[in-house]
């Protein structure tokens, strides 16, 4: 094995310091660990091209010059092989080692510590005097964020059992288009594809593990799709209730406009979710009065009395 | 992107390992094992196998120049592995979304730090095929979060100015922090509560503010008793996914569990919040509760 790793190495070497395409034959003659028949230099070098790939590395083929009916030539461009932030300064690099430490015990840690080794190779001190105190955290060890992530950078399409609203698990296919961490909770965004349609899951309700399906770049994200304009566009009904004075905290939080008065205060909370905010006016008990609309009112009546009978 | 097998990671980190040696000559091999998250047998085998690594010719003119028999590691004639690998595109999600927490994170004040989170975010992108959508919300915001760290550190106390969702009211309370976890989809905050003389668990994103109190010691011993909790038979009349989440240990056709809580006001409310879905069926003392709750509530709408 360690034969193969410094065989890839002296490859990427001798393709990163060319300045012209280097021919098969070349690479045969002068890198160190092409043996054997001319078979089995082929596949050695075909196998080698994919594991650097498989690294990230682009190898560029090029140099067929058609008044020689030449053969291809390989090189690899050191911009491309580089890492390409530019100008970095210290607080920049503090900046990237924050974010990569807020994965710490979550689903990409291996991986934000393999950038973190990148940024910290680029020969700038961190420089942590310059910031607040910071340490920004990332909730989510879940294996399945970690494949939906997965997914998300490879463009693969991606499948799992959903817990629908009726307490069913029921089959999914989704191409993912960004992420979201809201009010404690991941979802992922995108396309589901038997219903055409963006839809949102959140990843706790996904029941065992994500899979994929078909291959990797099956599907581009639409450059004008915007997690920030997706909740505009789906005009969200507001529900005005009257609220206890000094009761309601969480409500108070979800509110777009408060107005106070004597015995009630006077609240316009978001409908993002009628369920859930249902279940949050019934918690509140007899401190929060459901006004409009119609339907949110009669379903709190209808619970309430279903509560009562119950309990009788 | 798919999982590297072994041997890539091995070549990964020998080619990684050439630009930060280039920038930390002299680091002890140690100190390299642990950054890379290695052994020291395994870097070692690395360094032996870079030593053999050169340009074209392979003699030592051409061949990378390390010297680690002293046990810190300098290295020489690698300057075309030297600038740092371009981030691969799950590392830079994993950063991108790192920084979009910290810019979440920061109050407006220290926006010329958020417009420079910005800038990088928009170089990252630019690495991603296909940009992907990310937008990341603080549980906790980071100041926050600094002082209850530094706290536990410290084994000092703090002030906190707590929503309690037993009884919907802002409290100052008394802590001694114990530590920051995360369980299900919430992250919260243990310590030693004053007021009540126990344990408890404080949900992180219902603190609205921290303050430190440096002249008081941790509890001593087992002054930290878990207190008196409350049971509760509860029946299932519709196991809907909201049922589902408020009760995960209900698994299969289960039809009743029980839960556990400290505070009837607070056992009542969850049973209120689910809408008839459930029903508790002992003690009396909670059934009679949570009828009372409702009625009232009812009045209001008649």
């Amino acid at each position: 094995m360690s034969r193969k790793n410094e065989r890839l190495v002296n490859l990427t070497i001798a393709l990163l310091a060319t300045k012209r395409y280097l021919t098969k034959n070349e690479i045969f003659r002068n890198v160190e660990g092409y043996e054997g028949s001319a078979e089995a230099k082929e596949r050695m070098f075909e196998r080698d091209k994919d594991d650097l790939r498989k690294l990230g590395i682009q190898i560029e083929v090029g140099g067929l010059d058609p008044l020689f009916d030449d053969e291809a030539g390989y090189r690899i461009r050191p911009e491309s092989y580089s890492l390409s932030l530019r100008d970095l300064t210290a607080t920049q690099v503090t900046l990237l080692s924050l974010a990569a430490q807020a994965w710490q015990d979550a689903a990409f840690t291996d991986l934000s510590q393999q950038a973190l080794r990148k940024f910290n190779s680029v020969g700038l001190e961190n420089d942590l005097s310059q910031l607040p105190v910071l340490a920004p955290r990332l909730n989510g060890a879940d294996e399945n964020l970690r494949s939906a992530l997965e997914a998300l950078t490879s463009l693969t399409t991606i499948e799992f059992e959903y817990l629908n609203v009726q307490g069913q698990s029921q089959p999914r296919q989704l191409q993912v288009y960004g992420v979201q961490a809201r009010q404690s909770h991941w979802y992922l965004i995108g396309l589901d594809t038997a219903k055409s349609a963006i839809r949102n899951f959140r990843l706790d309700r996904i029941q065992g593990d994500v899979g994929t399906i078909g291959k990797a770049q099956s599907y581009s994200i639409p450059s004008d799709f915007e997690i920030a304009e997706l909740e505009p566009i789906i005009e969200t009904p507001l529900a005005v209730l009257k609220v206890r004075p000094g009761a309601g905290y969480q409500l108070r939080r979800l509110a777009t406009k408060t107005e106070t008065a004597d015995d009630w205060d006077l609240l316009e909370v978001p409908i993002f979710d009628l369920e859930f905010l249902k279940s949050l006016v019934l918690w509140h008990g007899d401190d929060v009065i459901v006004d409009s609309p119609t339907q949110l009112r009669s379903e709190v009546i209808k619970s309430l009395e279903s509560l009562v009978n119950l309990h009788g | 992107m798919a999982k590297v097998e072994n041997g890539l990671v091995r070549t990964a980190r020998l080619l990684d390992l050439v630009p930060y040696l280039t920038t930390h000559q002299g680091i002890a091999i140690s100190e390299l094992a642990k950054t890379f998250g290695t052994t020291i047998k395994e870097i070692t085998d690395d360094l032996n196998t870079l030593w053999m690594c050169g340009l074209p010719g392979y003699t030592p003119l051409e061949l990378i120049d390390l010297e680690f028999e002293s046990g810190f590691v300098s290295i020489r004639n690698a300057e075309t592995l030297a600038t740092p690998r371009a981030l691969d595109r799950a590392e830079a999600l994993s950063i991108y979304m790192g920084l979009d927490l910290l810019s979440a994170e920061l109050s407006s004040s220290t926006s010329n730090l958020v417009s420079q989170i910005e800038d990088l975010q928009e170089q990252l992108r630019a690495q991603l095929i296909s940009a992907p959508q990310v937008q990341i919300e603080a549980s906790l915001a980071s100041d926050l979060r600094a002082i209850i760290l530094r706290a536990i550190r410290r084994r000092g106390w703090l002030e906190i100015t707590y929503h309690s969702a037993a009884n919907d009211q802002v409290t100052l309370r008394k802590i001694a922090p114990y530590e920051l976890s995360q369980t299900g989809a919430h992250e919260y905050l243990l310590g030693y509560c004053q007021s009540a003389k126990a344990n408890r668990n404080f949900r992180a994103d219902r603190i609205v503010s921290v303050i430190e109190i440096t002249d008081q010691h941790w509890p001593t011993s087992e002054t930290a008793d878990s207190g008196e909790t409350l049971k509760v038979e509860v029946k299932v009349h519709a196991a809907t996914r909201q049922v589902l989440e408020a009760f995960p240990q209900l698994t299969g056709d289960a039809k009743t569990t029980t839960i556990a809580g400290f505070s009837q006001s607070w056992i009542s409310r969850e049973i209120l919040s689910l809408g008839g879905q459930v029903e508790s069926t002992s003690p009396t003392a909670i059934r009679a509760s949570i009828k009372d709750r409702a009625i009232s509530a009812l009045n209001n709408y008649h």
